[in-house]
């Protein structure tokens, strides 16, 4: 009984985050109950939590993390000059009379921004902030409105140069290598981090597609959600070019930049946040008050993003103190089914997982241990990649712990009810289920383009 | 509500406001560290480790002023209907329970590393890094200090409305 610890303390987490108080504090707060608890019985060691001060640290010194602050800091810039909501109008009225217009303008951008940060967290708020209110406003079905927000934030998972791909690929090549040992081959193969880039391109588009193939659906059968620009005087291309323009040469400029190597993601979110502020500046939009409600807005979203973190970080500690990864690991020990078996059950674990810990954390805990296992089943290592990354992505979409739903809920205006948002995902999250079967049924959408680079 | 705030709101506010300013920083340093490698061809270890410090400064400082400002994030979908009463009372119990035992935590646990850091005066691991890492990891003592004192300002405030009266505390909102 009492090595069903760590799953009481999850199923007491999942309970206790629905009255309400802070994610945060309350995954950090229920973790050190069930510590002290165990301690009591004598089957917890508190020295597990010596770890903490040196992991937090970890967090303070991590070079990829600086970007969140900078996109949050573009994003917030973007918003509050009005510069976003101009640029997703003009696209908006680039697709014309196409009801919906707006909602695949958003996934556009989105998907853009998506790639630029690659981090969940950043891309969902800074959609939040730039297109949630233009939706409202333009008449948009809340549920609707924020579903396709919250699905287009996820993209940064698996849309190229996602941080969680990088990562991936580091963890996947040492798991690879020491999987053809483990079988005999002393000249293994390798998987670098652009083989994954590669293998997501093709899932990514599909993913990309479908959204807005629903989202002309969604048009069609209810238009009154998806209302398309009621003005139907012609639009002034001179005029829309020059507004688009600006903003979408930054955008593009910071994609660019990462994509071709130039710069690291946080360079390029520095340089684009100031870039936001410049052209705000021009546009006589940015007096000293405004500047000092932006850079507060950063530190709000900015720190909530890292409270959560070391919320999750404290509980991961105590989970694995109890114990929760050997429950894990002999769990899947048990399972048949061979290679499809093991995944499935790795998928469905990883999932699960999704709730409570982001991409980073899963990466490097999950993956080390059942990575080598099932590629030495002969499992191919891009194609597991892009299926966890695709995986999570979808993890974070599911009510009531997905991650954007809460990054989302932390922007969104208190009109978007909390029900509404966990509707609107739905029908994302079926898409998303649809994707992973086929990337499941058919393992080339993956594989043949890093096969024909090669 | 009579007294709207308190000495610690105040405070918190201004260490928030003080904050947001260290985004600024960043984002100018980041900008910095671009044109200094791509113009002149030489990179600045020191001026990365400033934005390292600045992002450190701006998210272990924020946290308190999130939380008196309500941004931290809620599952809301039972919160948004309880009555104020009983939003008081899960605000009061997750932070006798949740938040202050968090913030204690950390601040016991930080305390050998801290010092241990200051004993040493901690330089960067790069020899032309900053060698303030004693100061930087001394955040994780200032950190749980301001959110506990915030938080003891959040349960009193939580306190006060469940003292007072049923009839003059606010009805059900909607």
């Amino acid at each position: 009984m009492i090595e069903f610890l760590p799953l009481f303390m999850f199923l007491a987490v999942c309970l206790v985050i629905l009255l309400g108080y802070p994610v945060a504090f309350s995954l950090a707060g229920i973790a050190l109950i069930f510590a002290a608890f165990g301690t009591a019985i004598g089957h917890f060691d508190m020295a597990f939590l010596q770890a903490l001060p040196n992991r937090l640290y970890g967090t303070m010194i991590n070079q990829t993390l600086v970007a969140i602050p900078l996109f949050v800091l573009m994003g917030i810039m973007l918003e509050k000059s009005r510069l976003a909501e101009d640029l997703l109008n003009n696209m908006a009225q680039l697709f014309g009379k196409v009801r919906g217009g707006l909602g695949i303008s958003v996934v556009m951008v989105g998907a853009l921004l998506a790639a630029s940060t690659g981090i969940v967290g950043a891309t969902v708020v800074t959609m939040g902030l730039m297109s949630l209110p233009t939706m409202l406003k333009r008449g948009y079905n809340p549920a609707f409105a924020a579903g396709t927000i919250c699905a287009t934030g996820t993209l940064g998972q698996i849309i190229p140069p996602s941080i969680a791909l990088v990562l991936l690929g580091d963890i996947l090549s040492t798991a690879y290598a020491q999987a053809q040992l483990s079988i005999g081959i002393f000249a293994p193969k390798t998987v670098s981090v652009g083989d994954l880039f590669m293998g997501a391109v093709i899932p990514g588009l599909i993913l990309v597609g479908c959204y807005c193939a629903y989202i002309g659906f969604y048009a069609r059968l209810r238009p009154e959600g998806a209302p398309a620009a009621d003005e139907q005087k012609s639009v002034e291309t001179v005029a829309l070019l020059s507004s688009l323009a600006p903003p979408m040469l930054l955008i593009i400029a910071v994609l660019g930049s990462i994509l071709s190597g130039i710069a690291t993601p946080t360079e390029a979110a520095g340089v684009g946040a100031f870039g936001a502020s410049l052209l705000a500046l021009v546009r006589r939009q940015l007096s000293l008050q405004r500047l000092q409600e932006v850079l507060e807005g950063t530190v709000e979203v900015t720190a909530m993003v890292f409270m959560i973190l070391i919320g999750a970080a404290i509980f991961s500690l105590v989970f694995r103190g109890f114990g929760g990864e050997e429950l894990v690991t002999s769990m899947f020990a048990s399972i048949p089914g061979g290679a499809v078996g093991a995944t499935l059950a790795v998928m469905v674990v990883i999932f699960i997982l999704g709730f409570i810990l982001d991409f980073i954390e899963i990466t490097f805990v999950v993956v080390p241990i059942v990575g080598p296992a099932l590629l030495a089943m002969g499992v191919d290592p891009i194609w597991l990649g892009i299926m966890i990354a695709v995986n999570l992505q979808t993890s974070f979409l599911t009510p009531p712990f997905g991650f954007a739903l809460f990054y989302l809920r932390g922007v969104a205006p208190k009109e978007v009810l909390t029900s509404d948002i966990y509707r609107g995902v739905m029908p994302y999250i079926a898409i998303q289920l649809g994707v992973l079967l086929l990337l499941a049924l058919w393992p080339n959408l993956v594989t043949w383009l890093p096969g024909k680079m090669q | 509500m009579t007294s709207a705030n308190s000495p610690i709101d105040t405070f918190t506010e201004w260490c928030g406001k003080l904050t947001a300013w260290a985004t600024l920083a960043m984002m100018l340093c980041t900008c910095s560290v671009v044109v200094a490698r791509y113009l002149f061809g030489s990179g600045s270890i020191a001026l990365q480790e400033t934005v390292l410090y600045l992002h450190a400064f701006a998210f272990m400082l924020g946290t308190a002023f999130t939380l008196k400002r309500g941004g931290h994030v809620r599952v809301d979908i039972f919160y948004r209907h309880f009555s104020p009463r009983r939003r008081a009372l899960v605000d009061a119990l997750g932070t006798v329970f949740f938040l202050l035992p968090t913030c204690g935590l950390i601040f016991w646990l930080s305390v050998d590393y801290v010092s241990n850091s200051w004993a040493m005066s901690e330089h960067s691991a790069e020899s032309a890094g900053l060698p303030w890492v004693y100061l930087l990891k001394s955040l994780l003592l200032v950190m749980p200090t301001l959110l506990l004192l915030q938080g003891i300002a959040e349960f009193l405030k939580s306190f006060t409305l469940l003292r007072s009266p049923a009839n003059t505390s606010f009805t059900a909102a909607k």
